[in-house]
Formats: C-alpha cells, sequence, structure tokens
C-alpha cells in the first residue's frame, strides 16, 4: 500500500466517524450543530498536549475524548435554554469562538498551530488501522443507537420535545446525551487526526469544515447512518478522484448541499428508499 | 388516601392580568370531571399548570398524594399524568403503532442510560397494538400517523395517553373539530378510558357533550372556581348563568 | 483624542454592520429563516460596484448599478431556493443558505480570482480630514451620511407610504393584513429587494474602505450579522440598529483590552453567547410560554 493510499484512507476514516457522530445529534435527536468541528479541533489539541506533554497514547485518547465531551455538554446545556433558530447561531458561534481562542493563544500554539508532536508509535499503517478500527466501532454504535429505545426517544425529541414530554421523556436528558456522546466521538477523532498528521492549526476545525461535515450528514441522509457513511467516504474521495472538483471543491460542496436540499431533501438514503418502494410496488 | 389529583391556592399572573387567582379542588381516583368556563376563563391556563407546562406563582400540585408543583411535564407523566392537546400533537413521520409503542415504553426511556441498555419492543408493541384497537383504530397501525384525517388523530392522542398507565388523564378539548360521528367516537374512546378506573379532567366548549358524559363539573370564571359540582346543579345555577351570558352560552359548539 | 477616533471608526463600522445585517432580520421576521445566503447578496453588491465603477469611471454609477443587480439576486434566491421549502422546519432552508454561500463565494473566486479586484481610481479611499483635532476618513464620513440617510427613508417609506405600512402590517399581523388585500408574495419580494439594496451599499461602502473586495468580503461579516440579528431580537429593525452601533463600538475599543486573548471578529460571538446564556430570547425578543 502507498503512503497516499494510507493517507486518504485514514482522512476517510476519520471524517466517517465525524459524520456519523454528527449525525447522532443532528440526525437522530434533530439538534442542528453547525460547529462540529469545534470539538473535533478540542480533541486534537487535547490529544496534542498530551503526547507533548507526556507521549501516552492512552492518555491523549482519554482526553481527546474527555475534551471534546465535556465542551459538547457546555453547548447541550446551551441548546437546553434557548429555541431551535438560536441553537444553529450558538454552535456556529462556538467554532468561531474555538477558532478565535486557539489562535491567539500562545500555548496552544497561536497561529502556527502545534508542530512536531510525538508519534504515537504504531506507524502510517497502524495509525490507519486504529482509525479504522474506531470508525467500524462508530458506525456499529450508531446503528445500536439508532435500533435501541434511545434512538426511539431521540426521534421524538427531535420532532416535538413537547409530545415527546406526554409520552414521559425528558427533552433535556436526551439532547445532553446526543451531544456527549457526539462529541465524545469528535473529540476521538481529533486525536487519531493529531496521531496521523503529527501537526495541527486551528484552521482545520473551522466552520468551513463544520458545514462540510453536516453536508455530508445532509446528502448521505439525515438519521441514516450508512447513508452518512457512503457520503462521507464519497465526498472524502471526490476531491482525490477528479482534479477539478479539488480545485473547485467549495463550488461543488456548496452546490451539492443546495441540490439535495432542493431536489432530495431526504438525502441518498431518501432517495434509495424512495426507489426501494417504487420497486416493491410494481 | 390521597385525590388523585389535588389543587390547593394555585394562582398565576401574567401579562398583567390575574390568569388564575387561587384556585382548589381536589378530584378524587375514578371521578369524571369536566372543566368548562366561558372564553379566558383560565381554563387553558390551568390545564397547563396542572400539566407541568407553566410553573404557578403559587400554590401546590399535587398527584396521589405527591407534591409535583416543580416537576416539568415528562417527569408528571411519569409519574401517573396522561394529557392530550387540544391541537393534535402526533409523531407524523412515525406510524401509528410506533406513536403508541413509544407511550408503551414509557419504563424504557424514563431516562437515556436505560434507553440506551435496551433493544427490545415487542412487549411494548403487543400492548400497543391492544390499546389501538381498543380506541377503535384497528387497522391503522402501520399507516403514518401525519397521514390521518382529524377523528382518528384525536383518538390517537387518547390511545397514547393510555399507553404510559395513567392513574389521571387530563383531555384539553378532545371534542374540538370534530363532527357528530366523529365526537361520538371520541366519546365512546374516553368513556372507556374512564371505566378502567382512570381519573378523567377534561376541558371542553361542547356543553351538551360535557353535560351528558361527565359526572362533575367545575365552572372558571375570570380565573376562579365559581361553580363545583353535579352537572345539572351546577348548570341550573344562576351564578353560573350569568358568566356565560355575557360570552354568549353555545350549548352546542361546532369548530 | 484616540478615543475618539475608536468612536468614530466604532459608529462608522455599526453603520455598515446595521446596514448588512437590517436585510438579515428582515427576512427572519417575515419568514423565520435565517438567510445566511444573504453575505453573497452583500458581496455582489461589492463586486458590482466595483466593476462598474471601473467600466465607466463614476463611483455613482457603481452603486446604482449594485443596487439595482442585487434585489434581483436576493428575489431570486427567495423564489428559486426558500419559497420550495418553507414547509419544512426553519433548518432546512437555513442549511441551504450556508450552501449558497459557500457556492457563491468559491465562483467569486473563481471568477474574479483569488486577489480579488480594487478601483482603479479610488478618490475617497485615502482622503482624511481632521476635524476638531480628530481624524476621520472620507470613507467613514460617507459611511454615517449614507447610513442615516438610508434609515430614515426606510423609517418614512414603512411609516407613510400605503406600501410601507402594507409590509409592517403583513409581517407582524399576517392574517388580518392578506384580509385587508395586501398581497404576501408581493409583500416578500419587497422585503428581500430592500434588504438587498441595503447590502449592496454597505458592500459598495466596505470596497471603498478597503478599496479592495476578494472572495472572502462577506464571510466573516455575514456571520457576524448573524449574531447581531440575534443580539437585537430576531425581526426587530430597531433593536438590530442598536446591536450593530454597540458591537462596533465594543469591536472598537474592545480589541484593547480583549485583543490579547480573542481575535477581534470573535468578540460578536463571545457577546452573543454570553448574552444567550442570560437572556435566552435575545435583547428585545418577546419572551414565549
Amino acid at each position: 500500500m502507498s503512503a497516499y493510499e494510507i493517507s486518504i484512507i485514514s482522512i476517510i476514516g476519520i471524517n466517517v466517524i465525524l459524520a456519523v457522530s454528527l449525525n447522532m445529534i443532528s440526525g437522530f435527536c434533530g439538534q442542528i450543530s453547525l460547529g462540529h468541528g469545534a470539538f473535533f479541533g478540542a480533541g486534537a489539541y487535547a490529544a496534542a498536549l498530551t503526547m507533548v506533554g507526556s507521549g501516552s497514547v492512552l492518555l491523549a485518547i482519554l482526553a481527546a475524548v474527555v475534551t471534546g465531551s465535556l465542551l459538547g455538554l457546555a453547548v447541550g446545556f446551551a441548546s437546553l435554554r434557548v429555541r431551535t433558530d438560536f441553537l444553529a447561531v450558538t454552535t456556529i458561534g462556538v467554532n468561531f469562538l474555538f477558532v478565535g481562542f486557539v489562535r491567539k493563544q500562545a500555548w496552544l500554539g497561536g497561529e502556527m498551530g502545534i508542530s512536531g508532536i510525538p508519534a504515537s508509535g504504531f506507524g502510517p499503517v497502524g495509525n490507519m488501522t486504529m482509525i479504522l478500527l474506531f470508525a467500524a466501532a462508530t458506525i456499529a454504535l450508531s446503528l445500536y443507537i439508532s435500533r435501541s429505545w434511545m434512538g426511539f426517544a431521540f426521534r421524538a425529541v427531535g420532532e416535538d420535545e413537547g409530545a415527546a414530554a406526554t409520552l414521559g421523556i425528558s427533552a433535556g436528558a436526551y439532547k445532553l446525551a446526543a451531544f456527549g456522546i457526539g462529541t465524545a466521538l469528535a473529540g476521538l477523532a481529533g486525536c487519531l487526526y493529531t496521531f496521523f498528521t503529527q501537526f495541527i492549526t486551528a484552521d482545520a476545525f473551522d466552520f468551513i469544515f463544520s458545514v462540510m461535515l453536516m453536508a455530508m450528514v445532509v446528502i448521505g441522509g439525515i438519521g441514516s447512518t450508512w447513508g452518512v457513511v457512503v457520503a462521507a467516504v464519497g465526498l472524502t474521495l471526490l476531491p482525490e478522484a477528479i482534479r477539478f472538483v479539488n480545485d473547485y471543491r467549495l463550488l461543488v460542496f456548496g452546490g451539492l448541499l443546495v441540490l439535495v436540499i432542493r431536489l432530495a431533501p431526504g438525502g441518498l438514503a431518501g432517495v434509495i428508499q424512495k426507489a426501494f418502494l417504487a420497486v416493491r410496488r410494481s | 388516601m390521597s385525590a388523585a389529583l389535588q389543587l390547593d391556592d394555585v394562582a398565576i399572573r401574567f401579562g398583567g392580568v390575574q390568569a388564575v387567582g387561587g384556585v382548589s379542588f381536589a378530584v378524587e381516583e375514578g371521578d369524571f370531571v369536566g372543566l368548562i368556563g366561558p372564553n379566558g376563563a383560565g381554563k387553558t391556563t390551568l390545564i397547563k399548570i396542572i400539566a407541568g407546562l407553566l410553573r404557578p406563582d403559587k400554590g401546590r400540585v399535587q398527584l396521589s398524594g405527591v407534591d409535583v408543583t416543580t416537576d416539568g411535564t415528562a417527569s408528571r407523566v411519569r409519574q401517573g399524568l396522561a394529557l392530550t392537546h387540544q391541537i393534535v400533537r402526533p409523531f407524523r413521520e412515525m406510524t401509528v403503532l410506533d406513536n403508541v409503542t413509544l407511550g408503551a415504553g414509557y419504563r424504557r426511556t424514563s431516562s437515556p442510560f436505560r434507553a440506551l441498555m435496551h433493544l427490545d419492543r415487542r412487549r411494548e408493541s403487543e400492548r400497543a397494538a391492544e390499546i389501538i384497537a381498543q380506541v377503535g383504530l384497528a387497522g391503522t397501525e402501520k399507516k403514518l400517523a401525519g397521514s390521518l384525517p382529524l377523528g382518528q388523530m384525536k383518538r390517537l392522542e387518547v390511545a397514547r395517553a393510555l399507553a404510559v398507565e395513567p392513574r389521571v388523564i387530563l383531555l384539553d378539548e378532545p371534542l374540538a373539530g370534530l363532527n357528530h360521528a366523529e365526537a361520538s367516537k371520541q366519546v365512546e374512546a374516553i368513556a372507556a378510558v374512564h371505566a378502567r378506573g382512570i381519573t378523567v379532567v377534561l376541558v371542553e366548549h361542547n356543553l351538551e357533550e360535557v353535560m351528558r358524559i361527565c359526572r362533575r363539573l367545575i365552572v372558571l370564571n375570570n380565573g376562579l372556581v365559581i361553580g363545583d359540582g353535579e352537572p345539572r346543579e351546577v348548570m341550573a345555577d344562576p351564578i353560573v348563568h350569568e358568566a356565560y351570558v355575557g360570552g354568549g352560552m353555545a350549548s352546542h359548539a361546532e369548530a | 483624542m484616540y478615543y475618539i477616533d475608536l468612536a468614530v471608526t466604532g459608529i462608522s463600522f455599526g453603520c455598515m454592520y446595521a446596514m448588512m445585517s437590517v436585510g438579515l432580520t428582515l427576512v427572519y421576521g417575515l419568514l423565520r429563516i435565517l438567510h445566511v445566503a444573504h453575505a453573497a447578496v452583500f458581496a455582489l453588491g461589492a463586486y458590482v460596484t466595483v466593476l462598474v465603477a471601473n467600466a465607466t469611471g463614476s463611483i455613482l454609477l457603481g452603486f446604482l448599478a449594485a443596487m439595482i443587480v442585487t434585489p434581483l439576486f436576493g428575489m431570486a434566491i427567495y423564489r428559486v431556493m426558500y419559497e420550495p421549502l418553507l414547509k419544512y422546519r426553519p433548518d432546512v432552508p437555513l442549511i441551504a443558505s450556508i450552501g449558497l454561500l459557500i457556492f457563491m463565494q468559491d465562483a467569486f473566486r473563481i471568477v474574479f480570482g483569488e486577489q480579488g479586484i480594487t478601483f482603479h481610481r479610488n478618490a475617497f479611499a485615502f482622503t482624511t480630514f481632521n476635524i476638531f483635532g480628530v481624524t476621520v476618513s472620507a470613507v467613514q464620513i460617507a459611511t454615517i451620511i449614507t447610513a442615516v440617510v438610508v434609515f430614515t427613508a426606510l423609517h418614512l417609506f414603512t411609516t407613510r407610504t400605503r406600501i410601507g405600512i402594507g409590509w409592517r402590517a403583513t409581517v407582524s399581523k399576517p392574517q388580518i393584513a392578506a384580509s385587508f388585500g395586501i398581497d404576501p408574495i408581493k409583500v416578500r419580494y419587497l422585503n428581500f429587494a430592500v434588504g438587498s439594496v441595503l447590502a449592496a451599499i454597505a458592500g459598495g461602502l466596505v470596497a471603498e474602505m478597503n478599496n479592495l473586495v476578494d472572495p472572502g468580503i462577506g464571510f466573516v461579516v455575514s456571520y457576524k450579522a448573524l449574531a447581531i440579528i440575534v443580539l437585537g431580537g430576531l425581526g426587530s429593525v430597531r433593536g438590530t440598529l442598536i446591536a450593530s452601533l454597540v458591537l462596533g463600538l465594543v469591536e472598537a475599543y474592545g480589541t484593547i483590552f480583549i485583543g490579547a486573548w480573542l481575535d477581534r471578529d470573535a468578540i460578536a460571538f463571545l457577546a452573543l453567547i454570553v448574552l444567550l446564556m442570560i437572556r435566552p430570547q435575545g435583547f428585545t425578543g418577546a419572551r414565549t410560554a
């Protein structure tokens, strides 16, 4: 396997974890989160500092997951207080704040970021394998949650919190759970990213990146684990496979986002489901 | 034995108006109470307070002796209260069966951790199917809740309320918007609920039906209770008459 | 004196933010949609101003051209993108709007280049005056005067003309307005048109101020505008004006104190988040039950 292929697969794996975890928050539970990059970044920085400080892979993973989910829970608490419209703006704000804050902190590397992060010791193939294993675990977790009573309750909360309450479902607790789990996974992805690149800057975690993640969720089909996985893989590969797309990356992503929402709001998963039903009827 | 539902001196003020001013009453287990009053009497506000959607400025709400005044709706539901909405709110993107199954699984969803630990829905689905049949919706299980006609949606609300195994059911204008035939079916469903020993409190404008089915009427006007007792007596009371005459006494409310 | 300089800077930025944000709050007030793509309208206004000014040699024509093109663009966005999505929950048009903004920004980059375009002859950009010891640039004066003129005109329009009054009525009491024969669809187009014209003016002024229009021009301002309209109370024009000025001043003075540990542009969001935690309904927002 060439270094390039290892690199691509690693990135795909990380994006899958990010997209699937975002889908738990925004897809399953209906809480629009346009700042997922911030949790990814928080995990990455936590892992970087831990590696620089201690070199322990295990500690780094732990630090990343905890940091990601702490920030996530903070945002989750915010989501309990504000209306839906405001939540979107708040998450955008969190993203901007994160980047704006990190860029000014010398101890976080400021605008230069943190470079020369100690290697995880697994080597590129080892890292890639670890990423793929975690990606698989994330997918499994997502599928499980979707089928469980938690997923059932999430859907109710996402559609109508008040009605959910009349069935004994505390919307607040579930929103926190969604944010907690989703952002912990984002933090994990951040750690894996740090192992992979050994060099991070705040720009990798900005609002544009968060929008790309949301694009993966939307295009894949909000709420559908497999749809989102396919979209994550596809949208990561697209710029690599087609040079044109790489040069006009934002054009393509933005355009796709608008087209999908306009023409097929259910995303890939929705299109396939409709095709399925059509075939069954004929 | 404590009352199924008890209000003690409940009051709330907003927008400069005393919407509810010191209301007290107790509803015993098995009662069938109608909460009536002219428009603006404070019925909706009172229902919201009982349901946990509004917190009163003062007073106490108790469910079977337990003080729930500061509890949210979901918590009250887990403690034996069920409610239906005036404007129906089914989960439109879910099937009828799923809507009721979710309610039947109220124990499973009491906390996210517990919900995460449980996968199996069979028992709850079976119970849900029974309830669906009881309210006369058999055959609609696989339909999307959003596709039902209004009458069926209203009965779905009752089915969901039954699913949480309540001791007290709060019905907010269960007959609003229904034509005569649908209203009859709805009344049957509600009567069946009561026949199982569940305490029923309903708010309704359709006085004719309310007189027929309720065993007790509580009349509200300007945020205060002005009548409480047997339907015939209450409706004959001149004070109650006067309260309605100003707003127009509708003996037959058709949406 | 330096502090007064800062005040002038703050106020002129505030005026610019206001012209940019009012369009956003107008759309929200009417349709409950966060029209993030408004920034693309703003950017288009900036580009058109420069292009036409360079082609004709007259900056005024540049502004006029922008004021004609942008409302068309804004109304088209409504018709093609938002109208079909109104039936969904508000997150859906929001995401579409973000997608459009990103698309447009990249499109601008491709068409006009990464470096952007500049005025061939910019009379104003570097002219400054010294008034009572305070250094004020011509652009700042122009911005403030334009804002005063524009908002006075807007105020008169919505309180003295039939169309304007009908517009306000439709926003606050749509059913009653409709029963008076006011066409809600026309009002929507008017809404987008007016907001877009304001954005165009703001865009032109920013182009003047920086003597440059590059692809990123709308980016940060757009998200700041989001923060501003939430701070001002979604849908409230007056609140937006106040919030815009306040933010302009806070940024101008704030950089002195907070600039050490937080990017200037992030200040708006810090203020937003702090406010939302204290008052979840925004500055002038109404308390829902």
